[in-house]
């Protein structure tokens, strides 16, 4: 079952890539502490899920890239071919020459429209040649023009199309002092319309990954190739290949197995710790957790900590807790856990940039440059309301 | 019962009525041994539990499985029963018979053979339990249709649902049917190549292509591959037969190949195991191909056994006649009687004279109730008035219901044509126009599931109007409350 990926915009295509070179070479990596056979079983899926083989060999991203400025794209597609390892697809990429300047009614109202059929076409001949498409992985910003306002509109023609294949957004949170004075009101937008088209949104944000790479990983000088690549190390132990508790002979076939908003916490990568339960009252109420063990002693492993009822929510019937497993260790690590986890920790970020939004909003502020491409204040007041829906079912746990 | 008639000359030699009989128990499927029916013509004791075994084996509507043989022998006598009044039986000893398997083995025996002369019974449970060689599907609903299962009891929830429970499990159910459908698109996509990649290997010219079963025996007949990727290249001469040629140039077949084992995991229903019970379990160390032999030696044997039996048949008869001589004669009452009662508890009298009571006042006050009803409504209809208006409202009202359901039965009947066939199809695939006439084409058939899934559409699109103007209607009803609709799809 193959996943088909779309990078949309700057941030999009350079994670993109990131997130390609990590399969990869995880996937061609010596040490996988198991034995043979299992690893041409984990090598065999994760190829089969990311990449299609041609002739001479090299494989070639299942990917669609789509930014409104070539550079990027150029950028992306000779670092791949540098690699020498894995490549995209010759005519996989779309790109223009304008630019979205950080609006997302342009990239919504605009682009969308204007580049619909090509953007489409290119995603349909990534579909044709999968032989089971288990569904899409769309990766954008938010507070950008492009990644966001054309991601939004992508996904709702992906939602029209294949009504039957699954959608999970990769989203990427912006700094809470970011740069782009509009981003609250990009944001809004592109999550109330993601919200209606998307099956999953996994959430990554910029401040908590810079945390990581100053404290945990103590780089000096942070920039966005550090970020990108811890993101990539996260989202591929997240999707690389595992068994789950129902079938233990072989490979999860379906790998978006994931139908809620989930927003990934801090992972470290090294050995699993005991989780301190916080005593609190105040739990951070959860729907679902995915724990995801790699490399050694994963089937000793003591997980109950995370199915303690207070964690999650009343009204579900039983607790909407899955591991999944392999002995394969990831990226050399050892051990690794991810925690992927639907839960009350979206609430504060989103509550914020609601608010600094609707503060903008009142005033009026650069409201003009939005209903000159169409977008019109009652449609930020929909969004509003759904995002404020969104906030209040969270916060009713 | 009436005698059936025979030809006395038919089989008059010695020796003919076991043989006649061991073929029967052989074409039939768990067969008792031919000594069970010469002691049910003497409704000896022990032969009874056999016979309804092998009834209930002949009437139920299940395919043979492991499942069966864990069903008490009493629920088994009263399924029989209940099967056998309802396809119009009319021995009425065998109604009355017990269910514990004590006695009655002659009177299961004239079932039996009821059962033989209504239609072949030993034709439709080979039919039942053949081993499908080719790629099937059904294109009819009836199994889909006979295993719904009744809607469970409506019970009361303890306290108020919540409707975040409900919404999740919604969402839950989505996420699983895409599942499903995904499924299905990788097996369909799966299927046609190697449909295509083994053109022009079948020995039978009309079908041209192979099967999966066909193509896995060719490729793997021990069974040793189990991982795909590097292993199955390595394989690939040791499988690669002879005269088998791969018809699409520039598609490698390393990836058909791959691919192949994929598929076996995706049919639905595990040909593998052997359809009759009792060889599940030592069949599963072997290799598939030797599975898949014995199975098809199996069916060949009880092909034969079906053919012995047809042969000898009328000796079965003669015998049969014997048997119905030696039962006591029964009362000519037998058309009058009324179907099969259910069984009632017993009762004390006085019990009994309560509860008649209570169902009469039962029926007296209902009977009050509907007649105040009655009144109620013919005084606010004749409130209406019988004027024009009322009239022609009621035509036009009758109008659109008749106009309704014209349209539904015409495009539900639209294309159908000739009804397709029941029963599962073999798929094959074949140039243009190059089918025969009783095949089904795809195009069609496809057609008319359009149409019917129009038809089902436009029914929801109107059945969701009707809950968007009762939602609004109750939005209206209470002011100064804004409804804010949760995100749809």
């Amino acid at each position: 079952m193959s996943i088909v990926t779309v990078q949309l915009g700057q941030c999009g295509n350079q994670i993109g890539f990131e997130v390609f070179d990590a399969l990869l070479s995880d996937s061609h990596s010596s040490q996988g502490l198991c034995c043979k056979r299992e690893n041409e079983a984990y090598q065999a899926s994760c190829k089969e899920r990311f990449f299609s083989e041609e002739e001479n060999g090299v494989p070639i991203a299942r990917a669609v890239l789509v930014d409104m400025e070539p550079k990027v794209i150029n950028q992306t597609l000779s670092k791949a071919a540098q690699s020498g390892r894995w490549k995209y697809g010759q005519h996989a990429c779309f790109c223009q020459k304008q630019g979205s300047g950080n609006n997302w009614a342009y990239g919504y109202s605009v682009h969308g429209p204007r580049h619909e059929e090509s953007i489409m076409n290119l995603i349909r001949k990534e579909v044709e040649k999968c032989d089971s498409v288990s569904g899409f992985f769309i990766i954008m910003s938010m507070a950008g023009g492009t990644g966001s306002g054309i991601g939004a509109f992508v996904t709702q023609n992906l939602q029209d199309q294949y009504s039957n294949s699954l959608k999970m957004n990769q989203i990427i949170w912006p700094y809470g002092t970011g740069e782009v004075i509009v981003q609250n009101y990009n944001s809004i937008l592109t999550l109330s319309h993601l919200y209606r088209s998307s099956d999953a949104l996994l959430v990554h944000e910029n401040d908590a990954v810079h945390k990581i790479c100053a404290k945990l990983m103590n780089i000096k000088q942070i920039s966005f190739s550090d970020i990108n690549q811890v993101l990539a190390h996260q989202l591929g132990s997240v999707f690389q290949p595992t068994y789950s508790a129902e079938s233990s002979f072989h490979y999860r076939r379906n790998p978006l197995g994931i139908d809620w908003h989930v927003r990934p916490p801090l992972s470290g990568p090294p050995s699993l710790s005991k989780m301190s339960l916080n005593k609190d009252l105040h739990f951070n109420t959860s729907i679902a957790n995915l724990v995801i063990l790699r490399g050694k002693d994963v089937q000793s492993a003591d997980v109950e900590g995370f199915k303690d009822p207070a964690l999650y929510t009343s009204w579900l019937p039983v607790n909407a807790f899955n591991v999944w497993k392999t002995q394969r260790a990831f990226s050399k690590y050892e051990k690794s856990a991810v925690l992927v986890s639907n839960s009350q920790f979206l609430v504060k970020p989103l509550d914020m940039i609601v608010g600094k939004a609707w503060n903008m909003f009142a005033s009026k502020a650069y409201i003009h440059q939005y209903t000159k491409f169409g977008i019109e204040e009652e449609d930020f007041l929909d969004s509003f309301t759904s995002l404020e829906q969104v906030v209040a079912s969270y916060c009713n746990l | 019962m009436r005698r059936r008639r025979v030809d006395p000359a038919a089989g008059a030699r010695a020796g003919a009525l076991p043989e006649a009989i061991a073929a029967l128990s052989r074409s039939l499927p768990s067969g008792p041994r031919p000594e069970i029916f010469r002691r049910a013509k003497f409704d000896r004791p022990e032969a009874t539990s056999a016979l309804w075994q092998l009834l209930f084996r002949v009437l139920s509507p299940l395919p043979a499985g492991n499942a069966l043989a864990s069903i008490a022998l009493e629920v088994q006598a009263r399924l029989v029963k209940s099967a056998l009044c309802s396809q119009g039986y009319p021995r009425l000893a065998l109604a009355q018979l017990p269910e514990d398997g004590s006695q009655g083995s002659r009177e299961l025996l004239l079932a039996l053979s009821w059962l033989l002369a209504r239609g072949p019974v030993p034709e439709q449970m080979l039919a039942q339990t053949r081993v499908p060689l080719g790629d099937e599907m059904t294109v009819c609903q009836c199994e889909a249709l006979a295993s719904l299962v009744p809607p469970a009891p409506h019970m009361e929830a303890e306290g108020p649902v919540d409707v975040r429970h409900v919404q999740w499990l919604m969402g839950k159910l989505r996420f699983r049917w895409r599942q499903l459908v995904s499924s299905q698109q990788e097996q369909c996509a799966l299927l046609s190549k190697i449909h295509l990649y083994t053109r022009g290997c079948h020995s039978d010219q009309n079908l041209g292509h192979l099967s999966v079963t066909e193509a896995e025996m060719l490729r793997d007949p021990e069974g040793g591959q189990k991982v795909s990727g590097a292993g199955a290249a390595q394989n690939l001469d040791l499988a690669y037969p002879k005269g088998l040629h791969f018809c699409t140039p520039g598609m490698g077949p390393r990836t058909f190949w791959n691919d192949l084992w994929l598929v076996p995991r995706l049919l639905p229903g595990d040909w593998a195991a052997p359809l009759d019970p009792g060889g599940a379990s030592a069949c599963s160390l072997l290799s598939p191909l030797r599975v898949l032999l014995r199975t098809l030696e199996r069916e060949s044997r009880r092909l034969e056994a079906v053919l012995a039996w047809r042969r000898a048949e009328p000796v079965f008869w003669q015998w049969m006649d014997t048997v119905l001589g030696t039962c006591a004669p029964e009362a000519p009452a037998a058309a009058s009687q009324p179907t099969f009662l259910p069984w009632v508890p017993e009762c004390g009298d006085g019990e009994l004279e309560l509860v008649v009571r209570e169902l009469q006042t039962l029926e007296e006050e209902l009977r009050e109730a509907v007649e105040r009803r009655r009144v109620a409504w013919e005084a606010k209809a004749r409130g209406c008035g019988r004027g024009p208006e009322w009239s022609a409202a009621r035509r036009a009202s009758r109008e659109t219901v008749e106009k309704e359901l014209g349209a539904l039965q015409r495009c539900w009947e639209q294309e159908s044509g000739p009804a397709p066939a029941h029963g599962p199809h073999r798929l094959v695939r074949r140039e243009d126009g190059a089918a025969g006439d009783r095949d089904l084409r795809a195009a069609e058939l496809i057609r008319t599931l359009r149409s019917q899934e129009a038809c089902l559409e436009a029914v929801l699109r109107q059945l969701q109007g009707q809950c968007r103007q009762e939602l609004a209607r109750l939005a209206g009803a209470l002011p100064g409350l804004i409804w804010i609709l949760p995100p749809g799809r």
